[in-house]
């Protein structure tokens, strides 16, 4: 799967002005937070809190936002609604897949940001 | 019109110069963003910036609402969702606060549901905005929500602005008002045997009724009460203008004598009726305190009442006009004998043309019986009685006409 295919880098400039230097600080603050985020929800559920795990997705979902990422975004989604539900066993059966999008999503901002965006 | 065409240009025109003009504009403006969120609250940081703001960021609502009751922004963009304090909630906190309730309130979510909309509007938010947004609704609503936050600053500032003047102008009609009280005569013996008590409730800060005591000599006392037309600053003014013409030694320069009729006819000349229609009713009473005769006379003015030991009360006024409608008219002076005991009023009709709530008038008939009912007390208390019955026929204190009542009794 390519980069633009996991987020579009065309849309999240589009997002910022096309304000690089700005994309790439909110890029290398979501490298630090989502992964903190993804934690949180996996804490919550081992303690089967869909309720906190719902709201962690929450927030990570504000942040994929910012990226154009459908794909993150729909799971993001999807665990935030299972979690407010109450749905500990749905909220359960996403987070792997959540866990895999967030992490094709970090790896492609991280190779992003190597290539240099500007080019 | 070439100047119109030009600014027209420069508002909607896109080169640097018409931004530099915008940017100049809000540049006093504030945001404040409150997100626990840092990824999008970076974005919106940094967009806001870009336009020009000065922004402030909160990470959570508690702190945000801190910001804003510390720094008061033109707008704060708030996140629905957050720990603690949720967004609504912080729009209910601010709705309440009479420091900051006039606050700008974006309200910033993932979901933008009519129901979800609806909410946060009835929780306080001025205006709603998706996540999802594209950055030029952002712009938009922004710019919308500062163009309101600077209406409501100038409404504000000019409200302090007329509250200010407003209280300058209270504060220099108390002053006046304690003018004209320091022109009214003190109560107490005025001569041996002969006392004087004295009411004067004005409707509004400053009256434009007026009574005094003059010392013709030691044997008689001039007495006086006029009212001029309306309440307010300009009546205060002509009273207080008409009072210094009734001074014992101006009277006795202008007019040469101590008879109230011929003062009245000298009056009336002296003071005509003005360009707007405003006009002084007057009782003028001399008192021959070795006789106990009252000289007396009125224009346009019913306000003059005996109260006889007996009980019995007479009007002594007769029909006459007010001055100033007719310059050569003469004003007589008639005159009647008081015996000890007696009481005589000089009153406005302010106190007997009270209405009550349903705004029928209390009516001469019912002082007369609240005179009656204080006749036995000191003639201070019987003024009291008075105007505490007519204040109650009225149902409050505030008096919509003028009242002055001036009493002098002969010692029984």
């Amino acid at each position: 799967m390519s980069n633009e295919q996991i987020f579009s880098l065309t849309e999240a400039l589009a997002r910022t002005d096309q304000d690089v230097e700005l994309f790439q600080t909110l890029a290398e603050l979501f490298l630090e937070h989502g992964p903190k985020d993804m934690d949180e929800i996996k804490t919550a559920l081992d303690a089967r809190d869909a309720a906190a795990a719902g709201r962690s997705a929450h927030r990570l979902k504000g942040a994929v936002l910012q990226f154009c990422a459908p794909a993150a975004l729909e799971a993001a989604m999807r665990m935030e609604e299972a979690g407010k539900a109450g749905d500990v066993a749905a909220a359960a059966g996403l987070c792997g897949k959540l866990e895999s999008e967030l992490s094709r999503l970090l790896d492609a901002l991280r190779q992003a940001m190597d290539k240099g965006l500007a080019a | 019109m070439g100047q119109d065409m030009t600014r027209e240009a420069s508002e909607s025109g896109t080169n640097d110069a018409s931004r530099t003009t915008l940017h100049a504009v809000v540049a006093q403006q504030t945001a404040l963003i409150v997100d626990d969120e840092p990824v999008s609250r970076a974005g919106m940081a940094a967009r806001l910036k870009r336009l020009g703001y000065r922004v402030l960021q909160a990470g959570d609502g508690k702190a945000g609402l801190e910001l804003l009751r510390r720094e008061r922004p033109d707008l704060t963009i708030l996140d629905w969702m957050m720990p603690e304090l949720d967004g609504p909630s912080v729009c209910e906190l601010v709705r309440r606060d009479p420091e900051v309730f006039s606050s700008q309130i974006i309200l910033m979510t993932g979901h933008d549901q009519p129901e979800q909309i609806a909410e946060g509007l009835a929780r306080g938010a001025d205006d709603f905005l998706s996540k999802a947004a594209s950055p030029q609704e952002i712009t938009a609503r922004v710019q919308a929500g500062m163009r309101a936050a600077g209406l409501i600053r100038r409404l504000e500032h000019a409200t302090d602005e007329i509250r200010r003047k407003q209280e300058a102008i209270e504060r220099e009609l108390q002053s006046a008002a304690r003018y004209v009280v320091s022109l009214l005569p003190a109560p107490g013996l005025l001569l041996p045997g002969l006392e004087m008590a004295s009411a004067y409730r004005p409707s509004s800060a400053l009256g434009g009724d007026l009574f005094n005591v003059l010392r013709w000599d030691e044997h008689s006392l001039g007495l006086y009460l006029l009212d001029a037309s309306g309440h307010g600053v300009s009546p205060a003014l002509r009273s207080a203008s008409f009072s210094t013409f009734l001074r014992d030694d101006n009277l006795l320069h202008r007019v040469g004598s101590s008879d109230p009729g011929a003062i009245l006819t000298e009056a009336n000349r002296q003071f005509p009726l003005t360009e707007n229609g405003s006009y002084f009713t007057i009782v003028f009473a001399r008192l021959d305190i070795r006789t106990h005769t009252l000289f007396y006379a009125t224009a346009g003015h019913n306000g003059l009442l005996l109260h006889r030991r007996s009980g019995e009360i007479c009007y002594l006024a007769q029909p006459s006009l007010p001055l100033g409608f007719d310059a050569g008219n003469v004003y007589h002076t008639a005159d009647t004998q008081l015996s000890p005991g007696d009481r005589l009023y000089l009153m406005s009709d302010g106190l007997y043309e009270v209405p009550s709530p349903t705004g029928e008038l209390w009516g001469q008939a019912r002082l007369e019986t609240s005179l009656r009912e204080a006749a036995a007390k000191p003639l201070a208390d019987a003024l009291s009685h008075a105007i505490g019955a007519a204040e109650q026929w009225l149902g409050h204190q505030q008096f919509p006409d003028d009242i002055a009542v001036m009493g002098i009794e002969l010692a029984g």
